[in-house]
């Protein structure tokens, strides 16, 4: 007789299995896709641990993707061959060039004020370290001062929301060091232990594939610890926990910060797999959009929301082949949310749940009424 | 250096006629409707198609895209919003859902590209609107130039402040809003028809929005996506402000476009927004209820 728990186990080995299977069957441009949408689906565990098991709707998710992604993609612009080819001991980013003051010296060094910044990022670990470190750096710092001083719920939103466009628009202006509005393309393959991850080769599908098993099954461990328990218990009630002698904030910033290290190196993945990096990752709709794929995924479930993300980009990517449907589709998406969120608030995975425990209850009213009792007894 | 205060003032007067209809709907019934800012779009779209089809001009829009909004806000209120009283981030989630289909509809121009039919002044595309011509050009104020639609700007945004204020304060229906602010369990004990209530609070706050699309329409290019940014500023505006506070959102917003005129003065647009920014993470770390906070629910 199976346990919800075993048949929870179940759901997410299976997942696992299929997408490390998809190469099997998938041609180069779908893998490339759908290695797109594992990214997303990563963000999707991010929100999940975030909204589902520590309560806090962070709809500034995008920073902390937008900085992994930037940290990445500047070690690769440096390794792209338009850097290496500009005749300098340094490779140079070719917009810097561009917009240098003439006479200024074509070096990493010093060709503009903030040129100097790009010198680390010629390793490419650098940018590795970085993508995660400058998340969670960021996520530590604002996720101290705002637990510390007991902001919760909507305010914690509208803060995240207010520096995730904050940063945007600093990325924007510091136009010689970030290129601006255009971001970072034209970017060289990232080189790791001496394998190139080209984004059209099974080998970059399944670094990501990967990347999203281990996080998936990381969380998922980390949320029965006992530090996991406690962070549900603060969710539900922050003040029982309080008086109960946790210290609450500690619990929250510590999973603020993993929620950003994933979202972080989300969007490392995301660099390497779609080549550019944009101030658009951090446009508030792409914040809120995330948000979306979790809630219909389903909020409190990481491998709900991660399906939620990876779903609803694959139908999005399947009706926008068809001209006609690709603005009827985000009529569409918006209807969905609606619906969802009034009729389905634990999203997919919720009903799921629910469904999985009408079955289970029904197979366990077949046995004879003396073992039952004797479970129920364990159970309760 | 009057020049910078008064451009700081009418970027404030946006930021209110945007804010004022925000502040009532979340101020009021603690619903974050993020639908606001296509309710502006709506606004702005009226007075195209006033323009188009009645051949009427800004100044006429103006009571039509407070009647089409409101209309609008009332339906959403009556479908979606009742639905979600209490629960403050699900009004968030279903109406960004809303938005977005407000903002498809304009885009597939409700439906009929499908058929292949194109309604003019809808779709995907930018419009235009025309200031009428006795708001065009400047007027002189104390020795400065002044910008007549901004003047007028400013002058309806007061005027739309000040109608809010006697509503709220000096009629029998804002007492019961505010009655239903405080205590929405109570209230209907009292005898307060609440569902009917929130309805026309909702749909007045809409419409303000609408009204704040017409104005907006006179210096702005028209598009399907424009509310966004706009919805995010008013919202701003009305956390910094103190939720429920008629006068916080009024100083507030004076408050933030002040500080975006002055600081653009000194150095750009883009830092100017992102000073706003930070200055509104300062305010809600320090003050998470806001400058001017009030007890509510």
């Amino acid at each position: 007789m199976p346990g919800k728990r075993t048949l929870d186990y179940a759901a997410y080995a299976a997942f696992i299995g299929l997408i490390l299977c998809a190469p099997l069957v998938l041609e180069e441009f779908w893998l490339n896709r759908i290695a797109k949408f594992l990214v997303y689906g990563l963000l999707g565990v991010a929100i999940a641990l975030s909204w589902g098991y520590a309560g806090i709707l962070n709809l500034g998710q995008g920073l902390f993707f937008g900085l992994g992604a930037y940290m990445m993609a500047m070690s690769l612009k440096l390794a792209s061959p338009t850097s290496l080819q500009q005749g300098s001991a340094t490779p140079v980013p070719d917009f810097m060039l561009w917009n240098a003051e003439p006479g200024a010296k074509t070096d990493l060094c010093c060709i503009n004020h903030g040129s100097f910044l790009w010198t680390p990022f010629q390793n490419p670990w650098f940018g590795i370290a970085m993508g995660v470190l400058v998340p969670v750096l960021v996520a530590t710092l604002i996720g101290w001062v705002m637990f510390r001083k007991r902001i919760s719920g909507v305010f914690v939103s509208i803060i995240m929301l207010a520096l995730v466009l904050l940063v945007r628009l600093v990325v924007i202006d510091a136009q010689p060091v970030t290129n601006g509005f255009n971001g970072l393309t034209d970017l060289g393959n990232l080189v790791v232990f001496g394998v190139e991850l080209d984004p059209y080769e099974v080998v970059t599908y399944y670094v990501v594939a990967g990347a999203l098993a281990l996080a998936l099954i990381a969380t998922r461990m980390l949320v029965e610890t006992r530090a996991g328990l406690i962070l549900q218990a603060i969710r539900d009630d922050q003040n029982r926990a309080r008086y109960l002698g946790f210290d609450v904030p500690l619990y929250q910033v510590f999973f603020f910060a993993v929620s950003a290290a994933i979202a972080g190196v989300a969007g490392m993945l995301y660099v390497v797999v779609a080549q550019f990096a944009s101030p658009t990752f951090m446009d508030l709709s792409f914040s809120i959009t995330m948000v979306v794929w979790a809630a219909v995924g389903g909020r409190a479930s990481l491998l709900g929301a991660c399906i939620g993300a990876i779903g609803i980009n694959i139908i999005e990517a399947r009706a926008s082949e068809t001209q006609a449907l690709v603005q009827a589709w985000r009529a569409v998406i918006g209807l969905i949310f609606v619906l969802v969120v009034l009729y389905l608030p634990r999203g997919v995975a919720g009903f799921a749940s629910d469904a999985a425990d009408a079955v289970l209850s029904r197979l366990g009213r077949k046995r004879p009424p003396a073992a039952q009792s004797a479970e129920e007894r364990v159970a309760s | 250096m009057a020049e910078v205060v008064f451009i700081g003032l009418s970027l404030a007067s946006v930021l209110l006629l945007v804010a004022l209809g925000l502040a009532i709907t979340y101020g009021a019934m603690g619903v974050i409707n993020m639908a606001h800012g296509e309710m502006v779009m709506l606004g702005a779209y009226t007075t195209v198609l006033t323009r188009i089809y009645l051949h009427l001009d800004l100044l006429a829009a103006i009571p039509l895209a407070f009647i089409v909004t409101a209309l609008v806000g009332y339906a959403i209120e009556r479908v979606v919003v009742r639905r979600l009283y209490g629960r403050l981030l699900d009004t968030l989630l279903a109406t960004w859902g809303v938005a977005i289909l407000i903002q498809q509809a304009v885009r597939l121009e409700l439906g009929a590209s499908f058929f292949g039919l194109h309604i003019a002044g809808l779709g995907p595309g930018l419009q235009n609107v025309a200031v009428p011509p006795e708001l065009t050009g400047a007027l002189t104020l104390g020795g400065v130039q002044v910008n007549a639609f901004r003047a007028f700007i400013i002058v309806v945004t007061l005027l739309l402040a000040l109608v809010t204020w006697l509503l709220m304060y000096r009629t029998s229906i804002g007492i019961q809003v505010r009655a239903i602010m405080r205590n929405p369990r109570m209230a209907a004990a009292c005898g307060i028809d609440v569902d009917r209530v929130n309805a026309l609070t909702f749909a007045y706050g809409s419409g303000l929005a609408g009204i704040a699309g017409v104005m907006v329409s006179g210096f702005k290019t028209v598009f399907p996506d424009m509310g966004t940014p706009m919805v995010v500023d008013a919202f701003l505006v009305v956390v910094v402000g103190g939720v429920g506070s008629l006068v916080g959102s009024i100083f507030s917003a004076g408050l933030l476009g002040q500080l975006n005129g002055i600081t653009a003065f000194l150095s750009n647009d883009i830092i100017a927004r992102a000073v706003v920014f930070a200055f509104v993470i300062a305010v809600i770390m320090t003050r998470p209820r806001g400058l001017f906070a009030q007890r509510t629910r």
